[in-house]
This record gives structure tokens, sequence and C-alpha cells, in this order.
């Protein structure tokens, strides 16, 4: 059994369906199992398993509860903008999902009813879900892991996910479940942060803690690096692949600001393999290794975050393909003789032609 | 005590951390400078000297702001 939600069950805002997978790992998902079940160890050194995804949600949850959680959106409206302009760019749909926190798209109504008519929010922590946003299109709103998708194979045109990326551990099992869930000629567009996000920093903690306690344990999550990205989309089965990075920069007062603001987005650190504590010694000396070197001449402090960008096309017969060998009119070599003064002769006749024969 | 548990008071005290640092720029600097240019190849107390500097500012910082201790 795949999962409980069926498309085509209206669920409002306040009815949360409680999704429960049918794999023996994420029996710790439901919270009333929790009597039976042993805590979850992590295995030993899996390369597959990074991330604790109940402490994220912990987390999440936290953020979510806080009073002034919407002073904390801003990076998430950022790239929900993106997104969204890349998705009017592609523009033709008749339902979508969102794989993230509700925030991101529906907080600045950038998905316009014009463009998706149904939406479907998926998160991971109920308390994101239950924040009521308003929306212009019909809303459904499914509390799941993005790690194992409760839906059926081709139901949607269109997924979006904006900054959920970075925290699953499986990417590759994630992106092949967003591909089957996709109906053919459907379209992916993601957001994730990725590459050389926060190393300043990574770079001033590593720093500090090498010339205050000889050695350096991690602080700041893994990312996916924007050469992997590429690879992943092809093998998880999508076509057409664009990928790019954007680079979004927000200046703080000083680190323990920045480090306060990523906890109140939810984006804690939930490496199993973080170290829990900070040492009061290496905290000064982090702040002011970063102020020294990354500061401004205002005295703010920059944090950089790399949105690597995705779209990713499912498979269909009407894509272009490429052209069989052998089997092309004109050859590179041909460029080479288009002179310098023979370019505007070509636009005059390309465009005589044009008008002459009606467009 | 002034607050319920131990998180709670030491998430007081963090709080006034940026105001403390602020009071010890210069220190702050030079010890930074001092990391930055030892740098990648650093060792542990490289600059222990800045660093003792900045941190006896730091510590007159608290003391001086209504007797909290860090």
């Amino acid at each position: 059994m795949r999962g409980l939600l069926h498309r085509g069950a209206s669920i409002g805002p306040t009815l949360l369906p409680h999704v429960l997978c049918h794999r023996s790992q994420c029996t710790d998902r439901s919270g009333r199992d929790r009597g039976t079940e042993a805590p979850r160890r992590p295995p030993p050194g899996g390369s597959m398993n990074v991330f604790d995804r109940t402490m994220k949600r912990n987390q999440k949850r936290w953020a979510a509860s806080l009073q002034e959680h919407d002073k904390y959106d801003y990076l998430r409206a950022e790239v929900g903008r993106r997104v969204a302009d890349r998705v009017y760019d592609i523009a033709r749909y008749a339902a979508s999902t969102t794989l993230d926190h509700q925030r991101a798209f529906t907080q600045h109504l950038h998905l316009r009813h014009s463009v998706v008519e149904r939406f479907f929010l998926m998160d991971i922590s109920e308390n994101s879900l239950r924040l009521k946003r308003e929306s212009e299109m019909p809303t459904h709103h499914v509390l799941g892991d993005e790690e194992f998708l409760p839906f059926k194979e081709n139901t949607f045109d269109l997924v979006v996910s904006s900054l959920s990326l970075h925290w699953i551990n499986d990417l590759p099992g994630a992106l092949r479940q967003i591909q089957q869930v996709l109906k053919p000629d459907g379209v992916f567009v993601g957001a994730m942060v990725g590459g050389e996000t926060l190393y300043e920093l990574r770079c001033s903690l590593q720093l500090a803690e090498l010339e205050r306690e000889g050695g350096f344990a991690p602080h700041v999550s893994p990312y996916t690096a924007v050469t992997d990205l590429g690879n992943l989309l092809g093998q998880a089965g999508f076509n057409m692949l664009t990928v790019d990075i954007d680079e979004v920069q927000v200046h703080y007062p000083g680190m323990l600001e920045v480090i306060s603001d990523l906890k109140a987005m939810g984006e804690s650190n939930c490496a199993w393999n973080r170290k829990s504590m900070l040492h009061r010694d290496t905290i000064l000396a982090a702040a002011a290794i970063y102020k020294e070197m990354y500061g401004n001449e205002d005295g703010s402090v920059p944090a950089t975050f790399e949105i690597l960008h995705m779209i990713g096309w499912k498979p269909h017969r009407s894509q272009a393909k490429p052209a069989r060998r052998g089997s092309a009119t004109a050859s590179f070599a041909d460029l080479s003789k288009i002179g310098l003064c023979s370019v505007p002769a070509m636009w005059f006749e390309l465009l005589h032609r044009v008008l002459h024969q009606g467009g | 005590m002034s607050a319920p548990n131990a998180w709670s008071r030491s998430r007081e005290r963090m709080r006034l951390f940026p105001e403390l640092f602020s009071r010890c720029a210069e220190q702050a600097a030079a010890y930074g400078r001092c990391v930055a240019a030892g740098a990648p190849e650093l060792r542990r107390e490289a600059c222990g000297r800045e660093f003792a500097a900045l941190k006896s500012c730091f510590v007159a910082a608290v003391m001086s702001c209504s007797g909290t201790r860090w």
C-alpha cells in the first residue's frame, strides 16, 4: 500500500491525513507507534543516512511554533519568487504539487490561479502545515516525508521543490520518486541550497576550532555540488535538464545572528555526525574570525546561500530528441564562411523573405 | 536563579553576546588578522596571545554589564 491519500480526495487544512509508509524504516513517523517501536539508531557510517529526519521534523516544528516565524522567511520568499519565475516561463498546468514548506509559495501568492489549478502542499512537520496562508487556488495539505512520496505514479503535471532537498538522505531515490509521480511530459522545477552555501560560517568555525582546540568537527551540513546535480537528475530519468546557480547574500550584524536566524528558519544542522556542543572560547574566536575575514565596511557580515536551480522533464514522445547521426544538412564549417559584411545582407534577405511570405 | 533551567539561562546569556562583542572590536580584529595570516596551516594556540587579550576584554565587558557571569 503506497499511501492513504488518493488524488481527488478533498481535504481542508484542518484535516490532515496521517500518511503511513509501507517501509519498515519509517514506522517511527506515526506518533502513536512510539510505544511499540525501539528508538531508531543510525546504521554505522551509512552513506545514504546522513540526516536525522526525526530531528529535522522537531526543528521545523519548533520553528513553526515561534511567535514571529514569518520574520525569518526572507530567504524562502526570495527563492520561492525565483522558482515561481521559472514556472511562469513554462506555464501550462492543470494541477501541481509543492514538496516543501507552505511558506515558500502561498505566502506571496507567487503561483497564480492562471498557471496552477490545484495545489498539493507537502511537509514533514504538522505545525508548518497548520500555519494558515491565503492562497488563490484550492490547496490540499499533505503530511508526508519527501523521501517516501505518498502519491500514485503519473499524478502531477508539475512538481516544485524549494529549499527542502538538502535535508534528504537518499537524494537519487527521492528524485526518482518525483519522476515517477509526474505525468509524462510533466516538469520538475526545484531549488536547493548547495555548493558553497554558508562557506563563511563553515570556515570561521573550522579555523576557530583549529586554533582553539587543535582539530575541527563538521558543524555545517554537507551540500550537493552543482556538478553532481546534472548526473543525479539524469539518473533519475529526467530529460532536457537545466541547472543553474544563483547566489543570495544576506548581511547580518554578526555570527550569532546568522546562527539564530538559521535556527528560526528550521535550518539547523541535523546530520548524524554533527557535534552537539561548541565551546564558549570557540564561539568567541569564530565570531572574531568571521568579522575580520569576511566582514563588510559597515560592520555587518555576509552569509552566502548558493541556490542551485534545476528543471527536468519526464520523457514524452513529443519532446525533441537528438537527431539521428548523419542526418545533418549544414556543417559547422559553414560558419566560417559568413563574413562580417555579409551578415547585415543575410538579415535583410531573411526579413524580406519573411515579410513577403506572410510571416 | 533567574530562569527555570540551564538552557534558558544560557540562552539569556547568549543574547548579551553581540553587545559585549562589539565592545572588543579592536582585540577581535587583531585576533582575526592573526588567524587569517596563519590559515590554513594553523596550529593550536598559534594566536594565543591575541586570543588572551580578546578574552580578557570580553570578560571585563561581561563583569561591567550588571554582574552577569560568562
